[in-house]
């Protein structure tokens, strides 16, 4: 099905009096999701955003409650604060970088509501990638450039129209808002290809997490990541990374309690009170950075969490690439033990 | 629908005791505020709680108190930083958080028909003093057989729960060793570092499970000790300690491999924690 | 370059060979196009790695202090002056350094190329021509359009300390430093300013990148993370970024050496530089200091004499 890029513009600027809408715009250094109140306002032609869209649902900064003292006495409150919201404009990787946040966010035992009520409450508009960036690598992780999974409502673009795949319930609830016509050959033609194409960066991961389970204590760690600055860029960028602190920030009585991105690469961030450390050098931070996104979560959840997304390679002020980190694994040489 | 996770209940602090004699360790006594509070808070031994001092943060502490204690719960806390100078400081009559409980605990399940080995050093000894108030309670003493406790510390003073220590030497439920690091004045029992003190006393193997918490050093000397008396690893557990700010397996800071301490910890067999990664 | 290049191998490859250090620390070729990356040879197997060229833009002092043993790094000017801070403040022993010196006639600024054609495909250097064929069209540059701002005013380009040098040195002709870019920040009215500030600090996302990458950031515990007391909040808005940049920018005054590593190392583009050039511009004016021109001598505001005209500071 497909729908003029125009229609589609008239049924978005509706939505926006029911929705919060986010969508993709030029900030003058780059894309930014953004809330937008017309479709006019989005940014068409764009590779991807410079930070992930995780941020709607887990906000770099956010309030979890508040309190006020009064003698010994305490009052809290909690700060949840939900909205419906649409995310135009999502790439495959960062929609499949969602599906894997759900699963942390929602584990054996406990569900975060701040995240999932959000999530709940959002509806995500994927839109293929018809260009590929250099440091694109998402085939790599059976996620297509033009593939559907993890969006709502999916979208390609066909220069003057799009082409509207329904995915979910909700995508479908949006779709009857849209006037739907027919693909013409020439167009599902054009769709097919788009669809069949790959990123031409490419890693094997085959066998990449059986390796790991074997190369905790492998030279490897001992080189690789001599160059790192340990600062939060790759974590922070990274559509999955989803670590956080929780911290207090106070005024006279009254407090609110908050959490923020934090990362494994922040020496501080295992730091005991008593002063131990378990992870008190860069070597172990980065061997949890690899182990975390190849081993210890493809074992508890059965994927890598890492989407190809290229984000963490492109910002990284020293060019640790992670294509090559995982190369270099998959290469190293086993000790045994 | 689930409560929010993050928010913790208002307790009372009703106690505010000074637990060591270089003051470093207080006890806190917290009341529950009403009963549905105290039914949503169902706990075991080895479970712990994020404790909010309000204005400056929360930490995670071990439940010292044991389910068979009702109305409150007791926490022993060493003074380190930020959470716990604020809680020393704290008068007796001041609402704290708390949130929880979280974690596994000790499994008194399988202790069953067995003898249990409790072994502490310092004032990891909380969430030990749990599990063993929970065992002699009137109506678990009979499910367990033999239960001996070998607790040490540098000093006499530094022990933690000393009239409650003095009540246990005198039930015959309970075999209580305490031992000190150095002789000390007017001290009459025993002398030296906890794996040695193990060693003498060679507490049998046989149908026994050994619970061992303290300072690394400590469980680092008391595993072979244990090993050597033939403890089993499926038969020893251990609590382990990390940072933590969720506590529950979220914000991805506990983790030891694919473990997170904070949901799937803190406590463990030592044939768990061979299959994980030295790193804690 | 290919001289300084053949050079650079074989004083790595002597030094190691010779155990006079146990790391060079250099460039390699990164995986993108006109990317460096920091590079440690620990054998003279793999010094063949090693380069040199417009796109080797990291400041490498940063890893001096934190790398254990013996060590030698390439340096070219910026560097060489960072290095002269860390030995004025007793960071480094100079006997664990061997500094191999390159002159730098700057590096080039990716932003810049990429802003305009688009992620990089491919690139070639020659001659001084950049050629680069990006996602959103081809051009060729000369390297002075796309020199790095820092490097545009940069008068060491020469290292100021150096156990060797590779290749010529570069003639520096300005006399005294120049700061038409702070005047001109200066020159704007309060509003103009705040508002640029506005703009810049509202980007920043507190990854510490420009910390981190700073050589002279080293402090064990940064004020940004202790937590008693908290100095600022985890908040990432206007005001606690620029309170951080505010508070990065005192602590270096005197000491930053304008190597540009901070701005060039923030993913949001946040235009670091501007407070720490006014920062650099107020200490030359008012102490006649400049960071990191030689070995000896101290930060300006690490000193004081009995004589200092504000008596107030010193009790006779
Ligand atoms: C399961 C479990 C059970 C526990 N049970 C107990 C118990 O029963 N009793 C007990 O006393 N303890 C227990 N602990 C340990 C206790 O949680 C810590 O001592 C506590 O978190 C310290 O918190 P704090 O706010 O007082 O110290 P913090 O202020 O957090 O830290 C103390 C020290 O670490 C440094 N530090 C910490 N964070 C930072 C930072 N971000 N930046 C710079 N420096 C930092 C500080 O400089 C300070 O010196 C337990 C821990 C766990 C995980
Ligand atoms: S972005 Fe680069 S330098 Fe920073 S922590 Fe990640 S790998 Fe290290
Ligand atoms: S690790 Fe890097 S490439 Fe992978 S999802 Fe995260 S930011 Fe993207
Ligand atoms: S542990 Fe590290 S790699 Fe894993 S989610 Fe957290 S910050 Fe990312
Ligand atoms: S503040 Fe920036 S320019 Fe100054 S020395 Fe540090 S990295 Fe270099
Ligand atoms: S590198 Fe940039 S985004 Fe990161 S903390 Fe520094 S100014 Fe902010
Ligand atoms: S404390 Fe957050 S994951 Fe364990």
């Amino acid at each position: 099905m497909k729908i003029s890029k125009e229609k589609f513009g008239q049924a978005f600027d509706a939505l926006v009096a029911d929705y919060k809408v986010i969508a993709p715009v030029s900030d003058g250094s780059g894309i930014a999701f953004t809330e937008v109140k017309s479709f006019s306002d989005v940014k068409q032609d764009y590779l991807n955003s410079k930070l992930p869209p995780k941020a709607f649902f887990f906000p770099q900064h956010e309030k979890l409650m508040s309190y006020k003292k009064e003698g010994k006495d305490v009052t809290v409150k909690s700060e949840l604060k939900v909205e419906n919201t649409i995310l135009f404009g999502i790439r495959p990787c960062d929609a499949k970088g969602m599906l894997l946040l759900d699963k942390v966010f929602k584990n054996d035992q406990y569900t975060d509501p701040y995240y999932y009520e959000r999530r709940e409450k959002a509806v995500i508009i994927g839109l293929g990638c018809t260009k590929i960036a250099p440091t694109c690598f998402c085939s790599s992780f059976e996620i297509s450039p033009a593939g559907s999974e993890g969006s709502d409502l999916f979208l390609i673009d066909l220069g003057d129209s799009y082409e509207v795949e329904v995915v979910t319930e909700k995508g479908k609830a949006l779709a009857d808002r849209l006037a739907l016509a027919e693909l013409t050959a020439d167009e599902q033609a054009l769709v097919d290809k788009i669809k069949s194409a790959e990123t031409p960066s490419k890693i094997d991961v085959s066998n990449t997490t059986s390796k790991l389970d074997k190369m905790f204590n492998s030279p490897y760690w001992d080189t690789l990541q001599e160059k790192c600055l340990g600062c939060n860029v790759c974590s922070f960028s990274c559509p999955t990374c989803h670590c956080f602190d929780i911290s207090e920030e106070v005024c006279k009585n009254e407090g609110t309690r908050v959490r923020t991105w934090d990362a494994c690469m922040a020496p501080l961030f295992t730091l005991h009170g008593s002063g131990h450390n378990p992870r008190d050098n860069k070597k172990a931070r980065w061997r949890q950075r690899l182990m975390h996104k190849f081993n210890y979560f493809v074992h508890n959840n059965g994927s890598m969490s890492c989407v190809g997304c290229g984000r963490c390679i492109k910002s990284c002020p020293v060019n640790m690439d992670i294509r090559q980190v995982v190369d270099g694994a998959n290469k190293a040489e086993l000790v045994v033990e | 629908m689930q409560q929010n996770p993050y928010l913790p209940i208002t307790m009372k602090l009703v106690k505010n005791l000074v637990e060591t004699e270089d003051r470093l360790i207080n006890t806190f006594t917290l009341e529950f505020m009403n009963k549905q509070d105290e039914e949503n808070f169902k706990y075991m031994p080895g479970q712990f709680a994020e404790l909010s001092a309000y204005g400056h943060g929360e930490a995670p502490f071990g439940i010292a108190t044991s389910p068979t204690e009702p109305g409150i719960l007791k926490f022993s806390v060493a003074k380190v930083g930020c959470v716990s100078n604020a809680l020393h400081l704290m008068e007796e009559g001041t609402m704290v958080g708390v949130r929880g409980p979280m974690g596994n605990y000790y499994p008194i399940e399988q202790f069953k028909g067995k003898n249990v080995v409790i072994i502490g050093g310092g004032f990891a000894f909380t969430t030990l003093r749990s599990l063993a108030k929970y065992m002699l309670d009137d109506k678990h003493r009979g499910d367990y057989g033999d239960i001996t406790v070998i607790y040490g510390a540098r000093n006499p003073g530094l022990l933690l729960y000393k009239e409650e220590l003095a009540e246990w030497e005198n039930n015959p439920n309970i075999n209580l060793v305490t031992t000190i690091d150095r002789p000390a004045e007017g001290w009459t029992k025993h002398v030296g570092f906890i794996p040695s003190i193990t060693e003498q006393i060679a507490p049998s193997s046989v149908d026994t499970y050994a619970v061992v918490c303290g300072p690394p050093a400590m469980i680092k000397f008391t595993l072979p000790v244990l090993e050597k008396l033939n403890f089993p690893p499926e038969r020893i557990y251990t609590s382990l300690e990390m940072r933590m700010k969720c506590g529950l397996g979220i914000c991805g800071r506990c983790n030891i491999g694919t473990e997170y301490v904070c949901k799937d910890g803190p406590v463990f067999s030592m044939a768990q924690l061979k299959e994980l990664p030295n790193e804690y | 370059m290919n001289n300084i290049i053949n050079d650079m191998r074989d004083k790595a490859r002597q030094l190691l060979a010779e155990g006079k250090v146990d790391v060079v620390i250099g460039y390699e070729k990164g995986s993108l196009p006109l990317k460096a990356t920091p590079f440690f040879a620990h054998s003279p197997a793999e010094v063949d790695s090693l380069i040199w060229d417009e796109t080797c833009e990291n400041n490498l002092a940063t890893y001096v202090a934190k790398t254990p043993g013996k060590k030698a790094i390439v340096a070219k000017g910026c560097d060489s002056r960072a290095l002269a801070v860390l030995l004025q403040e007793n960071q480094l022993v100079r006997d664990d350094l061997y500094i191999i010196g390159v002159s730098c006639a700057g590096v080039i600024d990716q932003r810049k190329i990429v802003a305009e054609v688009g992620e990089i495909l491919e690139a070639g250097i020659n001659d001084g021509k950049i050629s680069v064929k990006g996602m959103a069209g081809d051009k060729e540059y000369l390297f002075a359009e796309v020199k790095d701002a820092t490097c545009q005013t940069c008068r060491y380009p020469n290292p100021v300390l150096e156990d060797v040098h590779l290749g010529e040195t570069i003639a520096v002709s300005q006399e005294a430093p120049a700061f038409a870019d702070v005047i001109a920040l200066e020159e704007k009215s309060a509003g103009e300013r705040q508002d640029y500030f506005k703009e810049q600090m509202s980007k920043c996302i507190r990854c510490y990148a420009c910390r981190n990458a700073c050589p002279l950031c080293y402090c064990q515990e940064c004020f940004v993370d202790c937590n008693s007391p908290r100095w600022l909040t985890g908040g990432v808005n206007r005001a606690e970024n620029l309170f951080f940049q505010a508070g990065r920018v005192l602590h270096l005054a005197g000491r930053c050496v304008d190597c540009g590593a901070c701005t060039r190392a923030c993913p949001q583009g946040v235009d670091i530089r501007a407070l720490n050039r006014k920062m650099t511009k107020d200490v030359y004016t008012m102490y006649n200091h400049e960071a990191g021109i030689s070995e000896d001598g101290k930060p300006a505001l690490n000193e004081y004499t009995t004589s200092d005209p504000e008596q107030f500071l010193v009790k006779e």
